[in-house]
């Protein structure tokens, strides 16, 4: 119980907490944007140095979940409010509190315009939205935070977006609910098959602790309702459409988090939730899904090659990236698994710092159409060597963060023995997607970069010490990864192992 | 004496009415004028207190009447409606110069007629009910005189309602005609005997779902609905959006669960079916409005299909029940407050805003359109707030009675529904404000 413990042992509910308090004084400050700038600052810093203890806290190599905090919310309904972390959760919470912090920080140094104290509070809602997803351990919950995060986004991208931001968002929003209201029944199912009135509950702990059996049925629908709603978030091919629109329309940090931590949502939802709960269900969606991912992977690929604009070359990348990791997760073994979360990761932080380098050229250029761009290399020595780096990263150079990844979901996929296609024929597929993401990134790199500066361009001013600050930490993760991926891997190992345990033990005879 | 303590809410609400009425005549209108409300919010937090000190429930006047948790629950629910309507109005009226003691009278005596149907457990009472709710409705929608939609409203309201009221007491003969009595038990027995296949009871049903139905707002009843809500003064429409809507729904469970409960699961698969289409036709209507008035009026029509949802699955138990109450609650609670925020909002000389000039209201109005803004996103069901908590409630007993198709339907009409709150979140938040809109600062 929260009561008797030392107020770091609820670490969890701390980082749930704090960005919700931060709120308070930002509602008395709203108008005044300097008070607003530091607010927002001072939270979103307090929450990332709550988010590093919480990971010195965490005991590596243990599979289960950690510092778990427990009351009861709903008793008549048997909903719990539950917390806790396991090797899966805990990297991506502390890249959710490290993004936010970036994001709020290059946001406060002039590029946001209006109406900050706005901005501020719409993205302190948004952080407990996003660190709650990764730490909610009852269905209810995670519900609660899933949708928790829609309503800032929708703002931030309508209110602070592009030309066309009402369309983006709008499309973002009703995506997202179509696929979430589904799960919302889905859940609701779960609730009712889980036991008999009264002892029902939507703990993750109960559901998998082998009590409880959902029918081969059941489980068919309930995954779709699941896999639905994180499909779209993440988003696979064919409910992609809404991801370019709406990174083109959002503000710079919005694109940030919703590349770095929205989309993981979806693939933590799917390794977390959808995979464990319904095994069964799994291996009926399974060819399908696997199909997609690389689908996914190719296509993504290709329409990155053809882009025009910058924002959305990125964005289009991010499906192809994300199609790794729906590989990963659905070849069902460790190596898929691992690279899956290391892929999550790794994007989070790689095609974040792509957002926050194509903002802050636009924010001087004004321009985000390759066409327009070019020769900018021969001014800004110190923006060409960070956007170098990460581009390098994106396309999975070894060395890098992008490479470990791909490469694991390469290894398990070619280790998968699923009908009717196995993985022999996915992998090289997949790997396609690796060479063409060399093509589309270093061409456009080129492009950018490289030639006769523009007139127009020649006394921009290169890298300002607060965006040095704000790429730096994005900058050594991505060669810490890259170089040393040892230590994360054993973070996720262990966890990622139970998931899969439960997301194979679906009885010989059905299998 | 025993009796009138059974129902001293009711008694203290209408005594309130009379005070109200009273005070207006003695004192003259204008300097009536501002105590009327309070005086109203004092009657109604009265009766709302008086069972905790003379609380008795068990049936009164022999048999007519009953106390139960489900009398208590419709009455907290009506009164916290209409002391909701009190608190709000006054600026609104003042302003348009509806006249403020016949406002508070009407809804003082429409509360005590819902509060009614919540006592019945007879058909007598219960029609006595309806009719004592719905006739100051009538005249709610037609306050200002002056005003030719408001007459439209008003007539239309009274001619459809009439015609829905007569349907259902011809469908109340049936039933007396059944059982030989007006008694809820009695006609659940004799309903119980005759069976579901007996024509006789088939048509009490079709005659039953349909006047309640009207009142109810229930596609394909619901014509009313919309010229009605857009035609009345807001502050009547804010009432009578909710409070009606609720009594409808304690008159159907009343009669569904207790009269006809041994036909009930034959009877399940049609109010599912109207669940869909009413819920159906009220979001994609509301989808084209631009008049955020009527936009609401077509929104409170798919709100009905939730509820009738978990009408449909009364067969899944108390879960069902109980999702049913706490939706009209909340129902009641965020539609009042979304009409609210409008009525702060009101244009002077128009009827109900238009999306255009909501445009950029955030920087004129803050406050008002956030609270607007989180009464839409109630509406919507996006949590944590109490409308997302009501459609989870909803869909539970939906799946546990074996109606999933019926549960997918709510989700993705919730879904649809998305679109045109957000939109009114859009023109108040991320459009500029157009320097030619009339608001007032």
């Amino acid at each position: 119980m929260i009561a008797d413990r030392p107020i770091l042992d609820h670490v969890l509910t701390l980082l749930v907490v704090i960005p919700l308090v931060g709120l308070v004084p930002l509602l008395f400050f709203m108008r005044d944007e300097r008070a607003a700038k530091q607010v927002a600052l001072v939270t979103t810093f307090v929450e990332l140095l709550v988010s590093l203890v919480m990971l010195a806290q965490f005991r590596v190599g243990e599979a289960g979940f950690q510092m778990t905090d427990s009351v009861t919310w709903l008793p008549s309904l048997g909903i719990r409010y539950e917390v806790g972390v396991d090797g899966i959760s805990v990297l991506l919470v502390v890249l959710t509190t490290l993004l936010t912090f970036i994001s709020v920080l290059y946001s406060s140094s002039g590029v946001i315009k209006t109406r900050v104290g706005e901005f501020m509070a719409a993205f302190l809602l948004l952080e407990v939205g996003m660190v709650g997803v990764f730490l909610a351990l009852d269905l209810f919950l995670f519900y609660v935070f899933f949708e928790l995060m829609l309503v800032p986004m929708y703002l931030i991208i309508g209110i602070w977006g592009g030309t066309r931001r009402i369309y983006a968002t709008l499309k973002f929003v009703l995506f997202t609910l179509a696929g979430s209201l589904l799960m919302l029944v889905a859940i609701v199912a779960v609730y009712l098959a889980s036991g008999e009135a009264g002892s029902r509950t939507l703990s993750f702990t109960d559901l998998v602790s082998g009590h409880i059996r959902f029918s081969p049925d059941f489980q068919t629908w309930a995954f779709l309702g699941f896999a639905l709603a994180f499909a779209i978030k993440l988003p696979m091919i064919p409910f992609h459409t809404w991801l370019p629109d709406a990174h083109v329309e959002a503000p710079t940090a919005g694109s940030i988090v919703l590349a770095g931590i929205l989309l993981k949502a979806g693939g933590y939802g799917l390794i977390r939730f959808a995979l464990p709960l319904f095994p069964i269900g799994a291996q009926v969606w399974l060819p399908l899904i696997v199909l997609l991912s690389v689908v996914a992977i190719l296509y993504g690929a290709a329409v990155s090659t053809v882009q025009k604009d910058l924002k959305k070359l990125v964005a289009y990348s991010s499906v192809a990236h994300m199609g790794f990791v729906t590989l990963g997760l659905f070849v069902l073994n460790v190596q898929g698994g691992v690279g899956a979360v290391l892929q999550m990761i790794n994007h989070g932080v790689v095609t974040g710092a792509l957002f926050l380098f194509v903002g802050i050229q636009y924010e001087r250029t004004h321009r985000r159409q390759i066409a327009d761009l070019g020769g900018l290399a021969n001014r800004w020595p110190l923006y060409t060597t960070f956007f170098g780096i990460f581009v390098l990263a994106s396309l999975g150079l070894p060395g890098l963060s992008g490479f470990v990844g791909e490469f694991l979901v390469l290894v398990g996929t070619f280790r998968y023995d699923g009908l009717p296609i196995s993985g022999v024929v996915w992998g090289p597929l997949a790997a396609i997607g690796v060479i063409l993401a060399a093509v589309y990134l270093l061409w456009m790199f080129q492009r950018v970069m490289y030639g006769t500066v523009r007139e127009a361009y020649k006394d921009l001013p290169d890298l300002s010490p607060v965006e040095v600050v704000s790429a730096l930490p994005l900058l050594a993760l991505t060669i810490l990864l890259g170089v040393l991926p040892q230590p994360f891997i054993r973070i996720i190992e262990p966890s990622v192992e139970r998931m899969i345990a439960f997301a194979t033990s679906v009885p010989v005879a059905i299998r | 004496m025993n009796d009138l303590l059974g129902v001293l809410p009711e008694a203290i609400v209408t005594l309130t009415a009379i005070l109200v009425l009273a005070l207006d005549a003695v004192v003259g209108e204008e300097r009536a004028r501002p105590w009327l409300s309070g005086l109203t919010i004092v009657g109604l937090a009265a009766a709302l207190a008086s069972p905790l000190a003379y609380g008795a429930s068990g049936q009164f006047f022999g048999g007519f009447v009953v106390v139960d948790q489900f009398t208590s629950f419709f009455r907290l629910v009506f009164v916290v409606l209409a002391g909701l309507t009190a608190l709000v109005a006054p600026p609104y009226l003042g302003r348009e110069r509806v006249p403020a003691a016949e406002f508070y009278a009407t809804v003082l005596f429409s509360t005590v007629g819902a509060m009614t149907i919540a006592l019945s457990t007879d058909l007598n009472t219960l029609f006595v009910g309806l009719e004592l709710m719905s006739i100051p409705v009538y005249v709610l929608a037609g306050l200002q005189r002056r005003d030719r939609y408001a007459n439209e409203a008003s007539l239309k309201y009274f001619l459809l309602g009439a015609f829905s009221s007569a349907i259902l007491v011809y469908g109340f003969a049936w039933l007396f005609g059944i059982a030989g009595s007006t008694s809820l038990a009695a006609i659940s027995q004799a309903v119980g005997r005759v069976g579901p296949s007996s024509p006789a009871v088939v048509v009490a049903l079709a005659l039953v779902t349909t006047g309640l139905g009207f009142k109810a707002a229930v596609v394909p009843f619901h014509q009313w609905t919309p010229d009605a809500y857009d035609g009345a003064p807001t502050p009547s429409t804010a009432f009578m959006s909710v409070a009606p809507k609720a009594a409808a729904f304690a008159a159907i469970l009343r009669v569904m669960a207790t009269a006809l409960g041994p036909v009930q699961l034959d009877w399940a698969l049609v109010f599912a079916i109207l669940a869909v289409v009413t819920m159906t036709t009220g979001n994609v209507v509301a989808l084209v409005q631009t008049n955020v008035k009527r936009m609401l009026a077509y929104s409170s029509i798919a709100h009905t299909g939730y509820i009738l949802a978990a009408v449909a699955a009364l067969a899944a138990g108390t879960s069902a029940g109980a999702a049913v109450l706490f939706y009209v609650f909340a129902y009641g609670i965020m539609n009042l407050g979304a009409f609210a925020s409008l009525m702060y909002l009101d244009l002077e000389g128009t009827r109900g805003a238009t999306l255009d000039e909501l445009n950029g209201l955030w920087s004129r109005h803050s406050a008002g359109a956030l609270s607007f803004a989180i009464f839409l996103i109630n509406l919507t069901g996006i949590p944590p707030t109490i409308g997302f908590l009501a459609k989870f409630l909803v869909i539970q007993p939906v799946l546990d009675a074996g109606f999933a198709w019926l549960a997918v339907a709510i989700a993705l009409n919730a879904a649809l529904a998305a679109f045109y709150y957000l939109r009114v979140v859009v023109h108040m938040f991320m459009y500029d404000p157009d320097a030619s809109a009339p608001w007032r600062s």
